[in-house]
């Protein structure tokens, strides 16, 4: 069984990442892979064993929260340990990284990730597609922030982007270490990019998976690349 | 009128107007375009002679600031503003009128700045949750600026409904305020006190912050409701303040619903544009087929990513047929969901697929207005 877990929705849910979740128990259900998924709110403690984390996009105030709650448990840092994925969108990308800026104060991060992320001085709003080695075909998007997220040595970006900001330097979107995946995409970016729900739930078995056929899912994603490009 | 270049820019903006509704167009905004861009302080100094109104939130500004018209008409003369028509140019046309009350609809953001350019006797807050976030960012930085402005206009009473964590912190400050309350409702959006950061400690419906910010303790409570009978009730309270009898509204009548018929078949339009009205509309009565219009031009919001946190459970069963310039993004959502819709080309289309007599249709802005309007 596939342990997905939804990490402080409630907090980091302000932009429909919530449904990355849902892509991904579904992908998997096509694909004959059980799992289930599970929301743990700021109040409770956060499962070490399970296979997938997900965080999503917030404002300042939530971030603030949900990092103090995840810093105080430590639960994200061992389960990495262990080899479990994590998908960080926006704001949880920055949670996940070794600084970051919210109401104008600066915190240290996770350190999940060598990724800084400084406050910029204008809002990133848009479409946006990048180039990704992992993916033939771009992966598409929306991005809402004003992050400034640079790149530490030993990460690798998600890709190059092709229009809109993500990182909003070096012209690459997110970050990529071992089974650590942050991205500025929302949309959610597993709904329209059904390719990379499946890498991690390949990373999450441990081993190459199915191939999953949901015509629906590619024909939408297929539709938003030509739609921004 | 004493001052002149007003009086021009009203006569040139009004002749304007006139001349654009000879060639077909409505013409509700161009007025106050031209009167703005002629008299930059044309709003502050037609607001002088007349009782100002404002009414701001989310959801429900239109039906609502309609209730309040009506309201208010008991006691004088209105002018109000034309369908949807809620930023300054709007409330500039709106203001050329020789009406003793003024009843606008404003935009959440536009409306720090015509609270400070019209000195209103009443603002009333409805509600605030997430919508086109491509303009408003956060829900917060909204509510930050209403805030900011309600402790700033001393001569403005301001009603809000603090059920909703943001309207009460809005209204924190603010020197008048008539705080309302319908027992308490979940917030989409309320999980942090937007006074003070903190986890917000809901029981139930109701919240209280250790920052002291909580719905239990209101000016005036009504039992719990709708969004139109909330709405209703609180457009009767800006008609207690000023005096006027309380008005008994339908509950389609504080809708945006329409009924139309199209292709023989009668078809039930309901105006739906953000997680919070969409969750509304959901939860009503509907007919076993329905057709849902997705599209994504500046007023509906340019991103669908919305559309996963709400939940079309209540659509399970239903005949649903998709279609709209983003109705791809709402096919894929009900499949994720477990629910099949047939997803085609236009609205043509859709009402062709309806074997039933009536229909029931859930429309975002523009598709309401291009269909209904």
């Amino acid at each position: 069984m596939l342990e997905i877990i939804r990490i402080h929705n409630e907090l980091m849910g302000t932009y429909g990442d919530r449904g990355n979740a849902d892509v991904l128990k579904f992908r998997a259900s096509i694909g004959g892979i059980r799992s289930q998924v599970t929301d743990i709110s700021y109040t409770q403690v956060i499962p070490r064993t399970a296979d997938i984390y997900l965080l999503g996009g917030a404002e300042d105030a939530a971030q603030v929260l949900s990092y103090a709650a995840l810093a105080k448990s430590k639960a994200l840092g061992t389960a990495v340990s262990k080899g479990a994925v994590v998908l960080a969108v926006c704001a949880g990308f920055q949670i996940i990284g070794n600084s970051f800026v919210a109401n104008d104060e600066k915190y240290s991060g996770l350190g999940l990730i060598d990724v800084h992320t400084s406050a910029g001085k204008k809002r990133l709003v848009g479409d946006i597609a990048i180039e990704s080695e992992f993916f033939d075909a771009n992966l598409t998007g929306f991005e809402n922030h004003s992050g400034i997220t640079a790149l530490g040595k030993s990460v690798m970006p998600l890709g190059k982007v092709v229009v809109g900001n993500g990182n909003g330097v070096a012209d690459v979107d997110g970050a990529v270490s071992g089974n650590i995946f942050g991205t500025y995409l929302h949309g959610p970016v597993l709904a329209r990019n059904p390719e990379f729900a499946d890498l991690l739930l390949e990373r999450a078995v441990g081993e190459p998976i199915k191939v999953i056929h949901d015509e629906l899912a590619d024909q939408y994603a297929k539709w938003r690349r030509a739609a921004i490009k | 009128m004493a001052n002149p270049r007003l009086a021009f820019a009203i006569a040139v903006a009004k002749s304007a107007g006139f001349a654009s509704k000879l060639i077909g167009n409505k013409g509700e905004t161009l007025p106050g375009r031209i009167l703005l861009a002629l008299e930059p302080e044309a709003i502050s100094l037609l607001a002088r002679n007349k009782k100002i109104i404002l009414i701001s939130g989310t959801n429900g500004k239109t039906s609502t600031t309609k209730a309040v018209a009506t309201i208010v008409r008991q006691l004088g003369t209105v002018t109000t503003s034309g369908s949807g028509s809620n930023l300054s140019w709007g409330a500039a046309g709106a203001l050329m009128s020789r009406a003793e009350y003024a009843v606008l609809e404003i935009d959440e953001l536009h409306l720090p700045s015509i609270i400070a350019q019209s000195d209103p006797e009443i603002v009333l807050l409805l509600n605030l949750t997430r919508d086109q976030l491509h303009r408003m960012h956060e829900v917060k930085r909204v509510s930050d600026r209403w805030h900011v402005e309600c402790a700033e206009a001393s001569n403005t009473i301001f009603i809000g409904d603090i059920d909703d964590p943001y309207i009460n912190y809005a209204l924190a400050n603010a020197t008048n305020s008539v705080r309302v309350s319908f027992g308490g409702r979940a917030h989409p959006d309320g999980a942090v006190c937007p006074r003070c950061g903190s986890y917000l400690k809901w029981v139930g419906a109701n919240y209280s912050c250790s920052c002291g910010l909580t719905n239990k303790i209101s000016d005036r409570k009504f039992k719990k409701g709708s969004a139109a009978s909330r709405n209703a009730a609180l457009a009767n309270v800006v008609g207690e303040v000023l005096d006027a009898k309380p008005v008994k509204f339908k509950e389609s009548e504080l809708q945006r619903n329409i009924t139309k018929e199209f292709a023989g078949k009668k078809a039930h339009f309901r105006l739906t544009k953000n997680p919070a009205s969409w969750t509304e509309a959901l939860s009503a009565e509907h007919k076993s087929d329905v057709i849902l219009v997705l599209n994504s031009r500046q007023v509906d919001g340019i991103d669908t990513s919305w559309l996963w946190d709400v939940s079309f459970k209540p659509l399970k069963g239903k005949k649903v047929i998709v279609c709209g310039e983003r109705g791809i993004d709402m096919a894929y959502r009900l499949h994720v969901e477990g629910i099949e819709s047939t997803l085609v080309n236009n609205f043509d289309e859709a009402i062709a697929l309806v074997k039933k007599k009536e229909v029931s249709v859930l429309a975002a802005y523009t598709a309401f207005f291009e269909l209904v309007m």
